[in-house]
């Protein structure tokens, strides 16, 4: 990081530029071509906008180079510090999703950030990310991105804005009609600025809200559950390891912490998960039941009073599985004082969520594995609350002037609260809007909001660790932050982002080291004080949601959270982990339900309440409870950028205050329409009723699982599990036992299914998106992919996932069937590809027993938008079509590994050195690479691990990836659900 | 039995080719060429039939066709061809890892090295069939003679040609009527 | 084929009806190239406009195919060859009949196959023909497949095809079949390109003159010729074995459960002889009846196709039963599984049709009277070649569609431009035959004659050979005529 001495001449330079942003060829192509790039990646890859692209194409072509902030980074005519051309620059940053901060590193190229990756100091990070996290950049180079301001539904530009405001502020007096409606505040300077408006005008009001209530916004106290500081974990209704926060935290601490199995003395947590849904904790549980949002209360409290007695005799009073195991998971408890914890989700009510607290009490869990912080926002009641009587106040006139700075209130409130009514009912909107959505079109004032990526400012993490958001890029699209918006409405004029982030923590850090420091390392610290009150108060006025008839529950989405990434294309092609579907919500229900409603996947059903219906296609999943609606949030925007238009259905229409996080007595019928849902994994037994007879013959070994106990009484049950004559070659094996020898262990005991993996490993090598048609056909492009396979009864289903990148087979397939010698084998035991050899046979694949290789079958990247190139790592060639592809261990990766070892006059890499995007964004660490011939790599030890398997290595593929067999925990009381014996289909 | 006027001042001896006779039925042809060769010790015979005769070979003293030493050759030198080719490509020049098999072995060379024996050997027995026949040869003289055509569709010819010692542009063409041809005819060069 | 060797030469059938004269019989074969009085039926040129057309939208499909990318077709991950590849096997089987006519039923001394062999012969070239277009356009990139498949050297990368690689193998098969095939067509044709000329005036003469090479039928031609015939018979019998046999490496060497199997290469090659004699049936009935020529392909002809089409079904039924014992037996749940699905996962309308085509409806053949009737022998050779084409389809799509992990399994539905290009090559395939039957003799007329002489011979030798039959053709008196060259 640098700091120019004259900004003058910057100054200058860039005004130039800022000219030449201003030509009207630039600003046609951003106003008029976007809002009409509606479908494109929904339909087959259409050609017909790509040289309506190309035609501004060049005008952003020419700024990438140099795009730079101009606070800080020198242009290159003076030389940057650390800058090599063709070499990465890393830059540290913080993004916040949900009101949880995450700490990150950028890497940009000549000043294009292309890859994001944790920053392993920061607390809520450690290193890894989530998808959102990985596709983030890619929202940066979105061409739907709100182009320029917009004033009373005309293009505008910022200096009309500058002078509406000055009139408006005249109108202001002390800000009674005035209201500010942000996202949940985690940023000190942003609150700092807030403090300043709410003086300047003392009767203005200040609304947090978000859509997605995550473990940080869901009640007045943030629980801090230290996951790996317990033996027994029982989960209600909470998706820890997925989606209730969006940082990674919980995963990494739940994983360290009991499934991390040593093979001398193998311990392992033990999780109960109770809920609705099929979560990916779920999936994780050693014991999952079943069951109805609106049951949990109760059985929380049985709970309660089976762990207050003593005898712990008693019994839920439903007779779901839960019920029947509610005494052993007592027990269970119980034998666990002090290190156990019983966990409710954000969709759950306050109420239920002091029960679980006076539970954790009367285990003694209060401190030694849950403590209470101080939330990061100051906001002391219910954001519902807050947003209903905002809604009120729209509604009957009392507010003439409403900054929003929260993401599209329009299309993701309450649908009772009538948000987007309301809006053209107050005089004077100001929206800071990430593309021209719903709330822009009805808002007086759009403003381009600035991406964290291009933008400076600031987030506190869930233990008080602050990080500064840093920009690795010029606004695209002369985006301003929520903080400068505030600021300037209320009377800071040309207080530029930069400013008020360094002039909060400039006193703070203490002088311009520290400040350097803090940029430098991407985290403050000492980190605040955030011990909150050991008796925490809960919101226990808002009513528990209504019951009765079909319940429905609205989830965060994999894919789009809220609704804010629907335009982003890596999420939208990444399938769900459960569901595997991409490009679409579904109402998912339980077969029992679906027979119930007579219908099948993907026929369209009508759900309604209250007048209020929305229209979706039905996805059956097994293990789902009966008479429950999951509905993923966010889908069915209606203004939105060439890629998200028209995917899935809005779940908002029907979302109400009193049904926010679930809900009952909803009437749901059948339309008799069908709606065609792409999903990446097809086959599921229960669609082919020919075949169920011979479901012995497709059990396989392919994701092998045994529980914790047959591990200690046979800790090689996994290689036993498959007998195969010895594997042969008829010519003798190639010699691999010199030099380096590239090799990949996957951990299934660790992997929850988040995901990342796929996404990060999307952004690093450039792969192509497809699209909705191309999916359905199966042409998906991931280089890994997330198996995931249930195991069981239909009904009481238990999931495995499992991550399958290539396996780089010493005796590859795919490698002799080549007849143009395209895929060969490199000395260090890569599967290589050769994309400029490759005639696309196609033989390779029909030949790999793991299918992980990828095929062209169209240009995918001929309709891309020039802005979205940007995105492209330029260690990876773009592929054309009619090549191959495949998972290369991120050689590219290892390549620059090399040469810097080189350079530094080594030969043999260091363990660690080089890690493939996808080991580097796994939040459980379940990926681990390395060189086999290291003896003291992680990898070398893992691969000599009882557990240790090669998937299909009775094929005599010889993989180098391979994988350690799953575990289970259960508890001997219960009936183990899963036997070694038992293999997955 | 018609027998053409051939001692014209315009057919001198030295410019005549030889003479042809004509026959209906193939077995009449081989009875000739017997006598004709055995019999009367001509050598430089010739029958020309619309398809192959047996026993015409023996009758007129055509030797064995050696058509199948040049074959074998050929095809002797596909197989070399082919192992070359695959040592050379995959073995030598360009030596890849390739499924951990070795770079050259004979178990995945035998399809191409057979197909390359059959390729050079079928090559050799279509033409050195033509270059033993010594074709393509668009004129001859015998083409020249008066109904030929019918050579090829229905009639068997014999030829003595003028070359031969015991030639005589008066009696071969009376022998060979003799012999029971149809007519006789002398072709000029 | 032994049962089928017509074994004592005096109760040989009557292969050509109506005992024509040696010029009568040229008569009819070249009148069908120079048309009555010299003038070509009206019919032809209909014919040519289809065929035509439908040929030129196989050129407007592959165009759209080279411009776009393979994605114009139904093809998938896993399903990485689906129409492609079957139809590429599909025309490549239809193309053995024809050398395996002339080739294996010429040293089987099946006096028979003279009526029949061109046309065979044909019909092979012409399938094959078709076939290529599929290993060259499947990969989307024909300017790279076309020559980065030979071992050239390239100026690109400077590596050498890879000789591991089955397709490596099939590209030297099939282009070595179809060389082979091209010579012994025309070292065939040479006699009757003679008998042309000599029939033809003014250009077509000085065509038929070229092509004939100055053919004059000479003994020391002949000797030299009958040589040739034979080791070119001699050399493509082992290569019609071989090329189907290298074909199906492409599968039998893979590791996909329902490809990897030993039985491939007979199971393959009885295909595709039966597959070959379908096709040449069906386009036989029709021929003859076009061009009058019953006398010449008589239903004894027709028949003997027909026992050769049972007698390989039942091969092929036989081969489809051993590959479901294997798998059950091998205990192997991949390969077990395959089978189930076969018959009864999302392709078992597939399987059951190619199932009732290939063993169900030849078996019919057992009765004389259908085997002997024109209409049913028709009808039934379609079936066979709707079903040879689904067993590609069955072996390909269904193999690939499940494999080993059952997270990537998927389907497979073909486009229009798939089943356009497929209808393109029937459309190419019969252009071409248009053409043949117009300006070449669909018929070799000299051995035909020199079968009739042959048989001639041995109605005048009644007595003689009835001593010892077998040895008759040796044992007669040097006056043998035999059909192009036999001994």
């Amino acid at each position: 990081m640098i700091q120019i001495t004259k900004k003058l001449t910057g100054k200058k330079y860039w005004r130039s530029l800022d000219q030449y942003y201003q030509t009207t060829e630039f600003q046609d192509w951003l106003n008029k071509e976007f809002p009409t790039q509606a479908q494109e990646m929904i339909d087959e890859p259409s050609r017909r906008n790509v040289l309506k692209l190309m035609a501004a194409s060049f005008a952003l072509g020419g700024l990438t180079a140099c795009r730079r902030p101009v606070e800080h980074i020198l242009p290159y005519s003076r030389g940057v510090e650390n800058l090599i051309h063709g070499k990465p620059l890393f830059y540290n940053t913080v993004m916040s999703l949900g009101g949880s901060a995450t700490g990150l590193t950028a890497r940009t190229y000549e000043g294009r950030p292309t890859k994001i990756e944790g920053n392993p100091d920061h607390p809520a990070s450690l290193g890894a990310t989530r998808g959102y996290h990985q596709a983030s950049v890619l929202s940066l180079y979105d061409p739907g991105r709100m182009p320029n301001v917009r004033g009373d539904g005309k293009d505008s530009d910022w200096n009309g804005f500058t002078s509406y405001v000055q009139t408006l502020s005249g109108s202001l007096g002390n800000g009674a009609g005035l209201r500010f409606l942000s996202e949940p505040m985690n940023s000190p300077s942003f609150t700092a600025v807030k403090k300043h408006a709410l003086t300047r005008f003392p009767a203005a009001k200040w609304v947090e809200y978000s859509p997605i209530h995550t473990t940080a916004t869901a009640q007045p106290v943030a629980p801090r559950i230290a996951f790996d500081k317990a033996a027994v974990v029982v989960a209600l209704d909470s998706d820890f390891l997925g989606l209730d926060d969006t940082t990674v935290v919980a995963v990494k601490e739940f994983v360290r912490g009991g499934r991390k199995v040593t093979d001398e003395n193998p311990l392992m947590n033990r999780l109960y998960a109770v809920e609705p849904q099929f979560s990916v904790t779920g999936a994780a549980a050693d014991h999952r039941f079943r069951m109805k949002s609106s049951e949990i209360a109760g059985f929380a409290g049985a709970l309660l009073s089976a762990v207050q007695s003593q005898e712990l005799k008693v019994v839920g009073q439903g007779n779901s599985s839960a019920d029947k195991a509610l005494s052993a998971i007592a027990k269970d408890l119980a034998a666990n004082r002090g290190k156990s914890v019983v966990v409710a989700g954000p969709r759950q009510s306050g109420a239920v969520h002091q029960i679980v607290h006076q539970i954790n009490q009367a285990l003694g869990n209060v401190g030694p594995v849950v403590t209470y912080l101080k939330p990061a926002s100051d906001q002391t009641r219910p954001q519902l609350d807050a947003l209903k009587e905002l809604a009120g106040e729209m509604a009957n006139g009392q507010v003439n002037t409403l900054v929003i700075t929260a993401w599209n209130p329009a299309f993701n409130a309450p649908a009772d609260l009538e948000f987007e009514a309301n809006l053209k009912k107050v005089a004077n909107v100001i929206y800071l809007a990430q593309d021209l959505d719903e709330t822009a079109m009805a808002s007086k004032w759009a403003i381009p909001a600035a991406h964290y990526l291009e933008s400076w400012g600031d987030a506190v993490a869930f233990d008080g660790t602050a990080s500064i958001q840093q920009p690795t890029i010029q606004p695209l699209h002369g985006g301003k932050t929520a903080a400068e918006l505030v600021a300037f409405v209320s009377g800071y004029k040309d207080l530029k982002a930069y400013d008020i982030v360094r002039n909060h923590w400039l006193p703070v850090v203490g002088g311009e080291k520290a400040w350097k420091k803090a940029l430098h390392d991407g985290v403050i610290r000492p980190a605040a004080a955030v011990a909150g009150s050991a008796a925490p108060v809960f919101d226990t006025a808002t009513p528990a949601p209504p019951t009765g008839g079909y319940e429905v529950i609205f989830v965060p989405s994999w894919s789009v959270f809220d609704g804010r990434f629907v335009n982003n294309a890596w999420l939208q092609e990444t399938p769900d982990p459960m569901t595997k579907l991409t490009w679409d919500n579904a109402a998912l229900v339980s077969q029992a339900t679906a027979r119930k409603l007579a219908v099948a996947m993907g026929d369209v059903i009508a759900i309604e309440r209250n007048g209020r219906k929305v229209e979706g296609a039905v996805m059956i999943q097994p293990g789902l409870a009966d008479d429950t609606i999951v509905i993923p949030v966010g889908y069915g925007r209606t203004k939105v950028g060439q890629v998200g238009e028209g995917a899935g259905f809005n779940a908002y229409k029907i979302r109400t205050s009193d049904t926010f996080g679930y809900g009952g007595g909803f009437n749901v019928s059948k339309t008799g329409r069908v709606y065609p849902l792409a999903r990446t994994q097809e086959f599921e037994y229960q669609e082919e009723p020919k075949l169920v007879g011979f479901q012995e013959d497709v059990v396989r070994p392919i994701v092998r699982e045994g529980t914790i106990e047959e591990f200690k009484k046979n800790p090689h049950f996994a290689t036993e599990m498959v007998e195969h004559p010895p594997l042969k070659s008829l010519y003798g094996d190639y010699d691999y036992s010199k030099g380096q020898q590239w090799a990949m262990a996957i951990d299934l005991n660790a992997c929850v299914g988040c995901n990342a993996c796929m996404v990060a490993c999307v952004a690093e090598n450039n792969i192509g998106v497809v699209g909705k048609e191309q999916v359905a056909r199966g042409r998906e492009m991931h280089w890994i992919r997330m198996d995931r396979y249930y195991t069981g009864p239909v009904d009481e289903p238990q999931v495995v996932t499992a991550p399958i990148p290539c396996m780089q087979c010493e005796t590859a397939p795919c490698e002799n069937v080549c007849p143009v010698a395209a895929t060969v084998h490199s000395p260090e035991g890569l599967n290589d590809m050769v994309y400029n050899r490759c005639v696309g046979t196609r033989y390779c694949s029909n030949n790999c027993p793991y299918k992980v290789r990828r095929f062209n079958f169209l240009n995918w990247h001929i309709n891309e938008a020039e802005v979205t190139k940007m995105v492209y790592n330029p260690e990876v060639t773009v592929r054309m079509r009619g090549v191959m592809e495949k998972c290369t261990y991120c050689v590219q990766r290892i390549q620059n590994a090399k040469i810097d070892a080189k350079v530094e006059g080594r030969r043999w890499l260091k363990d660690g050195e080089v890690t493939p995007a996808c080991a580097q964004a796994c939040p459980s660490d379940a990926i681990v690479f390395g060189n086999v011939n290291d003896l003291e790599s992680r990898v070398a030890k893992m691969k000599v691990s009882p557990r240790n398997y090669g998937m299909l290595a009775e094929l005599n593929t010889k993989p180098r990836t391979t994988y350690l067999a799953k575990l289970r925990n259960p508890n001997p009381e219960l009936q183990p659900v899963t036997a070694a014996e038992e293999h997955h289909g | 039995m018609v027998v053409k006027h051939t001692n014209s001042p315009a057919l001198k001896e030295k410019s005549v080719y030889g003479v042809v006779a004509e026959f209906d039925r193939p077995e009449a042809l081989v009875a000739a060429g017997h006598q004709i060769h055995h019999g009367l010790g001509y050598k430089k015979i010739d029958a020309l039939t619309p398809f192959p005769i047996h026993g015409i070979d023996d009758a007129i003293g055509v030797p064995r066709s050696i058509l199948g030493y040049i074959v074998f050759g050929f095809g002797l030198f596909g197989l070399l061809n082919a192992i070359f080719m695959i040592w050379y490509t995959n073995g030598y020049d360009y030596p890849l890892v390739i499924g951990g098999k070795p770079l050259f072995a004979w178990e995945f060379s035998i399809p191409p090295m057979f197909e390359l024996t059959i390729l050079f050997s079928a090559f050799a027995a279509v033409f050195g069939m033509f270059a033993l026949n010594g074709l393509p040869k668009f004129y001859h003289p015998i083409f020249e003679m008066e109904g030929w055509e019918r050579a090829t569709d229905d009639r068997y010819m014999l030829v003595i040609e003028a070359s031969d010692p015991k030639f005589d542009i008066e009696q071969t063409p009376r022998v060979l009527s003799e012999l029971g041809a149809l007519r006789t005819e002398v072709i000029a060069k | 084929m032994a049962d089928l060797a017509i074994k004592d030469p005096h109760v040989t059938p009557v292969l050509v009806e109506g005992n024509p004269s040696l010029h009568e019989v040229t008569n009819d074969v070249a009148q069908i190239v120079e048309g009555i009085n010299r003038n070509v039926p009206v019919q032809w040129y209909i014919a040519l406009a289809i065929t035509g057309s439908i040929t030129l939208l196989l050129f407007a499909m592959l165009g759209y195919l080279v411009a776009t990318g393979i994605g114009v077709w139904g093809n998938n991950q896993p399903v990485g060859w689906a129409w492609d590849i079957t139809n590429f096997v599909f025309w490549i089987g239809i193309g053995h009949a024809g050398t395996l006519i002339s080739a294996i039923l010429f040293l089987f001394r099946q006096k028979w196959r003279t009526s029949i062999n061109r046309f065979a012969e044909a019909m092979t070239l012409f399938a094959v023909a078709c076939a290529l277009i599929y290993p060259l356009f499947h990969t989307g990139r024909p300017w790279r497949a076309a020559y980065w498949l030979l071992p050239l050297p390239n100026t690109h990368l400077w590596v050498w095809p890879n000789f591991r690689s089955p397709l490596v193998w099939d590209v030297f098969a099939v282009s070595t079949y179809a060389t082979v095939s091209a010579l012994f067509w025309y070292v065939g044709l040479v006699p009757d390109l003679a008998t042309m000329r000599d029939r033809a005036t003014g250009l077509a003469q000085k065509i038929y003159g070229a092509l004939s090479l100055g053919w004059r039928g000479s003994a020391r031609h002949w000797r030299n010729y009958e040589m040739a015939y034979l080791i070119l018979a001699g050399l493509s019998t082992p290569l019609v074995l071989s090329v189907h046999s290298v074909v199906s490496f492409d599968f039998a060497t893979s590791v996909l459960p329902g490809w990897h199997t030993t039985i491939f290469p007979p199971y393959f090659v009885a295909g595709a002889i039966f597959s070959g004699f379908a096709m040449v049936v069906t386009l036989m009935v029709i021929a003859r009846w076009a061009f009058q020529i019953e006398h010449l392909v008589t239903i004894k002809h027709l028949e003997n196709m027909n026992k050769i089409m049972l007698a390989t079904g039942t091969i092929v039924g036989y081969a489809y039963a051993t590959e479901f014992f294997i798998a059950w037996y091998s205990g192997n749940p991949y390969e077990r599984f395959v089978f189930i699905n076969r018959a009864f996962g999302p392709y078992a309308w597939a399987y059951w049709t190619m199932i009732s085509c290939n063993v169900i409806s030849p078996q019919f053949f057992w009765f004389k009277k259908l085997r002997t009737s024109v209409a049913f022998m028709f009808v039934l050779s379609i079936f066979v070649n709707i079903g040879m084409w689904f067993e590609r389809f069955v072996i390909i799509a269904s193999s690939l569609h499940r494999d080993f992990l059952p997270s990537s399994w998927g389907y497979f539905v073909p486009t229009w431009v798939d089943i356009l290009t497929f209808l393109g090559t029937f459309g190419l395939f019969l252009t071409l035959f248009l053409f043949f039957v117009r300006f070449l003799p669909m018929i070799a007329v000299s051995e035909v004659k020199g079968m009739m002489a042959h048989q001639q011979m041995h109605h005048d030798a009644h007595g003689h050979a009835a001593k010892d039959g077998a040895k008759t053709h040796d044992a007669s008196p040097g006056l043998t005529p035999v059909t192009g060259g036999g001994h």
